[in-house]
C-alpha cells in the first residue's frame, strides 16, 4: 500500500505538523529562555545569562506562598473532581440513568461556557449566600471548570472496557460494590490517572476565576506572575513559568508510566 | 450438580419478544446445546439462566430450587462468556481466585491450591503470573473455561465458547469439551450457532427459532429426523423439495415420482440431506431414483458438491470424489437414494 498516499499530501502533512507545532512551542521556548537572563528586564532574547532569577523566586516569600496555595488548591480540586466525576461517569457509561445524555452535557458544559461567566455567577452567588469567597468557593470554581475534563477521560476508557467482564463478577458472587472495587475502578484507572492530570494542571494553571474569587492576601500563582507582569515585569514571571512547565512535564512523565500515554490518548 | 427446570419463560425487550413462553427440563449431568441462527432467544435463555436478564413471565428452578428472583451473585453458577470476560488488571491466577475469594471458599492456602489444579486441569500450569493480554486466544479461553468451572458450581453456561479460535483450535477444543464434560459430569448448557458445535458436544440438541423451541432431541434424532422445514434447512442444509403425494406416490415434477408409503394425501415436503445422495448413470433397485440433470461441479478436497436440476427444483448433493468423478455439468444422470433417507414433511 506504499503509494496509498501521495507524496504532496504527505509533504503537506509533514509542513502543517511542523506549523501548529512551532506556534505551540514557540511561545514556550521564549519563556524558557528568558528565564536564564541575567538582565533586570523581561525582554527576548536576553543579552546575558544567568540563574539569579530562579534563585530570586525560590528566596521569594510572595512567590513560595503563591506556589503553596496553589499546590494545595490543585490537590484538593484534583481530589474532589475525581471524587465527583468519576462516579458520574460510571453512571453515564453503565446504567441507564434517566437522562444520561443531558447529565452528560451538564457535566461537559464548562468547558464551552465562557470562564468570565462562570466567574462572574460564582462570586455573585457566594457573595450573596456565603458572605463573600473563600478558599472553598475557588474550590468550588475550580472543580466546576476541572469535572469536563474527569468526566470525559474516565467515561472514555469505561466505554472501551468489556462489559462482560462486570456480568462475569455477577456471576461468580461478587456484589456490586465489589465489583466496583475489583473491576469497575480498576479497568477505569487510565482514565482516573489522565483525569487526575489534566485535572491538577487546570486548577494550577487557571486564573480567570481565581481572578474573581480571590480573597484579600491569598494570590494563587498564576495570579502573582499575571499581577507581576502588569506591575514590575522582569524575568522572575519566565522562571516562575519555566518551573510550571517542568512540573507538568514530571506530570506527564509519572502518567506515562503509570498507566501509559496511549491508554488515554484515545 | 443440578437440574435445571424452566417453566413458561418469556422475555420481552420493549415491544420485541426474545423469548415466547419456553418450556424445558435439562436433566442433572446432561450436556445440553441451544442451537439457532442470531437473534432465536438462545442467548437471552442462557442470560435469563444466569439471571442476568429479568425475565417478564415464567419461573426457573435449579435443583429443585425457585431462582427467578434471585440476583445472578447468589446463584451460584459457573458462566463463560463469548469475549471470554477476563480481568484484564489480573493476572490468570488472580483472575482463577476471584470466584473463590468472592463466594469465601477456603482459605488463602486452599484457594491457591485449587488455582493450581484448575490450571492443571485445563494444562496451563506455567501462566499463572501471565496476564490475559500475554495468553494466545486459546489460552485465554482455556483460563475462562477453568474460571467458570473452579467454584465447582452446579451448572455451567457457555456463551459461544468456541467461537473466536480458529477452525482447528476449535475441534481440538470440543473434543476438550467432550471429555471434560466426561470427567465431572457437570449439568452444561451450551449456547451456539454452530450446527457442527451443537451435535458434537451435546446429549440433547434444542433446535430454537424466533423465541421459540423448534425442535428437542439428541445430535442424531434431530439430524435425521428433522421434524419442521427449518429444522431440515438449519441442520446440515437438507434439500427440501415441495411435492405433492396422492395415494402413497409423491410426485416432484412432472412424471418424476417417487413412493411414498406412509404419507397421507396433499401438498409436503421431501428432505433428502446432501450426504444421502449419490448419483448413478443406471437407476438400482435397491433405492429410489428420479432421473436429473447435472448444473455444476465444484472440487471439494475429499468430497464434490454437485448441483442437479430435477424437474424444475435445483438439488445439492456431496459425493465422495472418486464417486463423481466422471461426471460433467450438462450430463443426464439417476439421483439415487436409500428408502430411509427420505423424510416427508
Amino acid at each position: 500500500m506504499a503509494g496509498g498516499i501521495s507524496l504532496a499530501a504527505r509533504l503537506l502533512a509533514v509542513l502543517l505538523i511542523l506549523v501548529v507545532s512551532v506556534f505551540m512551542l514557540a511561545p514556550l521556548a521564549v519563556v524558557i529562555v528568558s528565564s536564564f537572563s541575567a538582565s533586570e528586564f523581561l525582554i527576548f532574547p536576553p543579552r546575558g545569562w544567568s540563574l539569579r532569577w530562579y534563585a530570586e523566586i525560590l528566596a521569594s516569600r510572595a512567590y513560595l506562598d503563591a506556589a503553596w496555595f496553589s499546590l494545595q488548591l490543585a490537590v484538593v480540586v484534583t481530589i474532589l473532581a475525581l471524587a465527583i466525576g468519576t462516579p458520574a461517569a460510571i453512571a453515564i457509561t453503565r446504567h441507564a440513568v434517566p437522562g444520561a445524555e443531558i447529565i452528560s452535557g451538564l457535566f461537559l458544559s464548562p468547558l464551552v461556557i465562557p470562564t468570565i461567566l462562570l466567574g462572574t455567577g460564582l462570586l455573585m452567588m457566594f457573595s450573596r449566600y456565603a458572605g463573600g469567597s473563600s478558599f472553598w468557593a475557588l474550590v468550588a470554581g475550580h472543580v466546576i471548570v476541572t469535572l469536563p475534563y474527569v468526566v470525559r477521560t474516565v467515561a472514555a476508557v469505561l466505554a472501551r472496557a468489556d462489559r462482560a467482564a462486570e456480568e462475569a463478577a455477577r456471576v461468580m458472587g461478587a456484589p456490586w460494590w465489589r465489583r466496583y472495587w475489583h473491576v469497575v475502578l480498576p479497568q477505569a484507572r487510565p482514565g482516573i490517572a489522565a483525569g487526575a492530570f489534566f485535572a491538577f494542571n487546570v486548577s494550577f494553571d487557571e486564573a480567570v476565576i481565581a481572578l474573581f474569587l480571590r480573597t484579600p492576601g491569598v494570590e494563587t500563582l498564576p495570579l502573582l506572575i499575571y499581577s507581576k507582569l502588569e506591575f514590575s515585569p522582569d524575568p522572575s514571571v519566565a522562571a516562575a513559568a519555566t518551573l510550571m512547565i517542568l512540573l507538568t512535564i514530571v506530570l506527564m512523565v509519572a502518567l506515562d508510566r503509570s498507566v501509559g500515554l496511549d491508554r488515554v490518548a484515545a | 450438580m443440578a437440574d435445571v427446570v424452566v417453566d413458561g419463560l418469556s422475555k420481552r425487550f420493549g415491544a420485541t419478544s426474545a423469548l415466547d413462553a419456553v418450556s424445558l427440563s435439562i436433566s442433572d449431568g446432561s450436556f445440553v446445546a441451544l442451537l439457532g441462527p442470531s437473534g432465536c432467544g438462545k442467548t437471552t435463555f442462557l442470560r435469563l439462566l444466569a439471571g442476568l436478564e429479568t425475565p417478564s413471565a415464567g419461573r426457573i428452578r435449579i435443583g429443585g430450587i425457585d431462582v427467578t428472583g434471585l440476583a445472578p451473585e447468589r446463584r451460584g453458577l459457573g458462566m463463560m462468556f463469548q469475549s471470554y470476560a477476563l480481568f484484564p488488571h489480573m493476572t490468570v491466577a488472580e483472575n482463577l481466585r476471584f470466584p473463590l475469594r468472592m463466594r469465601r471458599v477456603g482459605s488463602r492456602e486452599e484457594q491457591a491450591s485449587r488455582v493450581g489444579e484448575a490450571l492443571r486441569l485445563v494444562r496451563l500450569d506455567e501462566l499463572g503470573a501471565r496476564f490475559p493480554r500475554e495468553l494466545s486466544g486459546g489460552q485465554q479461553q482455556r483460563v475462562a473455561l477453568a474460571r467458570a468451572l473452579i467454584a465447582d458450581p452446579p451448572v455451567l453456561l457457555l456463551d459461544e465458547p468456541l467461537s473466536n479460535l480458529d477452525a482447528q483450535l476449535r475441534k481440538d477444543m470440543q473434543v476438550e469439551l467432550i471429555e471434560l464434560h466426561r470427567k465431572i459430569g457437570l449439568t452444561t448448557v451450551l449456547v451456539t450457532h454452530d450446527q457442527d458445535e451443537a451435535l458434537s458436544l451435546a446429549d440433547v440438541v434444542v433446535l430454537m427459532r424466533a423465541g421459540r423451541i423448534e425442535q428437542i432431541g439428541s445430535p442424531r434424532d434431530i439430524y435425521r429426523r428433522p421434524a419442521t422445514i427449518f429444522a431440515a434447512r438449519f441442520l446440515g442444509g437438507a434439500n427440501v423439495i415441495p411435492v405433492q403425494i396422492a395415494r402413497g406416490v409423491a410426485t416432484l415434477a412432472p412424471g418424476i415420482t417417487v413412493p411414498a408409503p406412509s404419507a397421507p394425501d396433499g401438498a409436503h415436503h421431501l428432505v433428502l440431506r446432501q450426504e444421502d445422495l449419490r448419483l448413478r448413470a443406471a437407476r438400482s433397485d435397491q433405492d429410489l431414483a428420479v432421473p436429473a440433470a447435472i448444473v455444476a461441479v465444484a472440487f471439494h478436497g475429499a468430497s464434490l458438491r454437485v448441483v442437479v436440476q430435477v424437474g424444475d427444483q435445483r438439488v445439492a448433493l456431496q459425493v465422495s470424489a472418486d464417486d463423481a468423478a466422471t461426471w460433467r455439468a450438462g450430463d443426464l444422470a439417476q439421483l439415487c437414494w436409500r428408502r430411509e433417507a427420505a423424510v416427508f414433511l
